[in-house]
């Protein structure tokens, strides 16, 4: 399998604000590697920078020191102005917060990529139709934003970006907000996309279960200022079955060591 | 939804007298208090003569008259279209500086103390500047409204578009949208609020300016009317103008709020009122 986004000796600090303290580190020293069709999970503690990482990543936000590579291709440090935010629809970002616009309907919300990028037809609306049906929203298509439960607004926003089919997404916590029933239906919908189109998945959360049964690979991050922990190679054979999976060994002997390392 | 209202109700006829009283109930305490102002002002004329503040009933057959006879729809048309023009040639570039500016922090900040400047000034002492300029006809007031309601919407605006949280800005880049598509479908729907907000400020003084100038040096319009009333002493005429004026406003601002729930029905209801419906 071949690379396709390589972080290397990544560091960022925020720009210090008139009359206060230098600002801290977030990430120093933080190198790790994604392969092209992966899935990447990555746990770390609250505060530690993870979103700050994918921010970087999907190039909204500039690196202070080191690199980022994807496909090669290096992302500007410390310039604001020459990033290229999502690199051309390359990369989906579902980010922390959901992040609707709220002049717009969930049905419009999720369509909004596609309408950008000219790519509303009869056959991508149909797509959009089958994901909100998945994810449970039918019925709520002409609501507002405002209209919505946090978890629905977490649902909509996470299908905005699936609907386009990005080759790599970026997912910041996704599943936080939602009860333990629609968190496991959503992450087998996930699992299932993945195994059909083999896309490459970033995928943040702080649950340590959810890390595992997902990913191909676990990454752990030390408090600020964060760097990696410790890496695990998640072998459970695919296709997992979620539910099942916590009691499979792997899981339970994965679990004891992550817990340990995550501080 | 009215119409589906109405027709599920138990009385459906001309005269929807369920709904009639419903209405006069919800606006119980507007009558309540117009009630009480008209019994005060009515009070004060006797107590201080009816020469000196009119009262109630003199202006109500005064302003029938009025409008029988044209000449007050004359003089408010008048002044109404001085309003109306000079906020829209103040209040579009208002509402679309803001955005031309936004990407230009240089410019914004050598333009900002003029427009603060702008924004502070007395527009009473610039009548007489406006009508040395563009003459006692209906430029100068045209000109004096622009010039009020211009800086009212451009802050309002420049709220907005600074305000937009930064994060929707992001997302919609990372969809692929170009700088041009974020100003069109981020940046401008987000501000529109605010720009209403602008609006509805701005209305009222878009007619108190039109007033404004009239009454500085003009032939025609309720400011025109109001000197010419106060000069002959009459005071019941004056009154008559005044709720003429009064009754412009709130047409305008009935308009901007229909205009602003018909484009903003995304928002939730913010206060008690607005759930009421
Ligand atoms: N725009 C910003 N300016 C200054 N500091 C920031 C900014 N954004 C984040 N930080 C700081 O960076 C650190 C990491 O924040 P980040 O949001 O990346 O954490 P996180 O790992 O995603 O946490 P959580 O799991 O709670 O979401 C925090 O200490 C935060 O205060
Ligand atoms: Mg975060």
């Amino acid at each position: 399998m071949s690379v396709l986004l390589e972080v290397r000796d990544l560091a960022k600090r925020f720009a210090t604000r008139a009359g206060r303290e230098p600002s801290p580190w977030i990430i120093q020293g933080l190198s790790f590697s994604v392969n092209e069709g992966e899935f990447l999970t990555i746990i770390g503690p609250s505060g530690g920078g993870k979103t700050t990482l994918l921010n970087m990543i999907a190039q909204i936000d500039a690196a202070s020191g080191g690199e980022i590579r994807f496909q090669s291709q290096l992302a500007p440090i410390n310039d604001m102005k020459s990033l290229k935010p999502g690199l051309n629809c390359q990369i989906g970002y579902v980010t922390q917060e959901d992040n609707l616009l709220p002049w717009r309907t969930c049905l419009e919300n999720v369509l909004f990529p596609l309408l950008v990028q000219g790519k509303l037809n009869d056959e991508t609306r149909a797509r959009a139709q089958t994901l909100i049906r998945a994810v449970g929203l039918a019925g709520w298509e002409d609501h507002y934003p405002h209209e919505l439960s946090g978890g629905m607004r977490k649902r909509t926003s996470l299908i905005r970006t699936l609907v386009y089919d990005p080759p790599v997404i970026l997912m910041d916590e996704p599943f936080g907000a939602l009860d333990a029933q629609t968190r496991l239906q959503l992450q087998d919908d996930l699992m299932r996309l993945w195994n059909l189109g083999k896309k490459t998945i970033v995928f943040v959360t702080h649950d340590i279960s959810e890390a595992i049964a997902l990913g191909d690979r676990t990454l752990v991050l030390t408090r600020q200022p964060s760097s990696v922990a410790g890496e695990h190679r998640i072998t459970i054979p695919r296709p997992r079955d979620i539910r099942g999976i916590l009691t499979h060994p792997e899981f339970i002997e994965l679990y004891q060591r992550i817990r340990a390392q995550v501080q | 939804m009215a119409t589906l209202k109405s027709a599920g109700g138990p009385s459906v006829g001309v005269f929807d007298a369920g709904r009639f009283t419903a209405k006069l109930y919800s606006h119980r305490d507007h009558i309540l208090v117009l009630i009480a102002l008209l019994a005060i002002w009515h009070g004060l004329s006797l107590l201080l003569g009816v020469y000196w503040v009119g009262t109630p009933w003199g202006v109500a057959v005064r302003l029938y008259s009025g409008l029988l006879s044209g000449e007050l729809l004359r003089h408010a048309s008048y002044t109404f279209s001085e309003a109306m023009i000079g906020f829209v040639i103040g209040g579009i570039p208002a509402a679309i500086l803001p955005f031309l500016l936004r990407r230009q922090p240089i410019l914004t900040a050598i333009l900002d103390p003029f427009m603060v400047g702008g924004y502070g000034s007395p527009k009473l002492a610039l009548a007489p500047l406006f009508i040395l300029w563009f003459g006692i006809g209906i430029e100068s007031k045209i000109a004096l409204v622009a010039f009020t309601v211009f800086f009212i919407v451009y802050f309002a605006t420049q709220t907005g578009v600074r305000t937009l949280d930064p994060k929707l800005v992001q997302m919609a880049q990372v969809a692929g949208a170009s700088e041009s598509y974020v100003a069109r479908h981020i940046i401008f729907p987000g501000a529109v609020p605010h720009i209403f907000t602008g609006f509805r400020i701005a209305m009222p003084y878009s007619i108190g300016g039109a007033v404004v100038a009239e009454l500085i040096s003009a032939n025609r319009g309720l400011g025109y009317m109001i000197q010419l009333r106060s000069m002959n002493f009459d005071t019941t005429g004056v009154f008559v103008a005044l709720t003429a004026v009064c009754i412009i406003v709130f047409i305008t601002n009935w308009i901007v709020n229909f205009v602003e729930k018909r484009l903003l029905r995304w928002r939730p209801p913010s206060d008690v009122t607005a759930q009421k419906e």
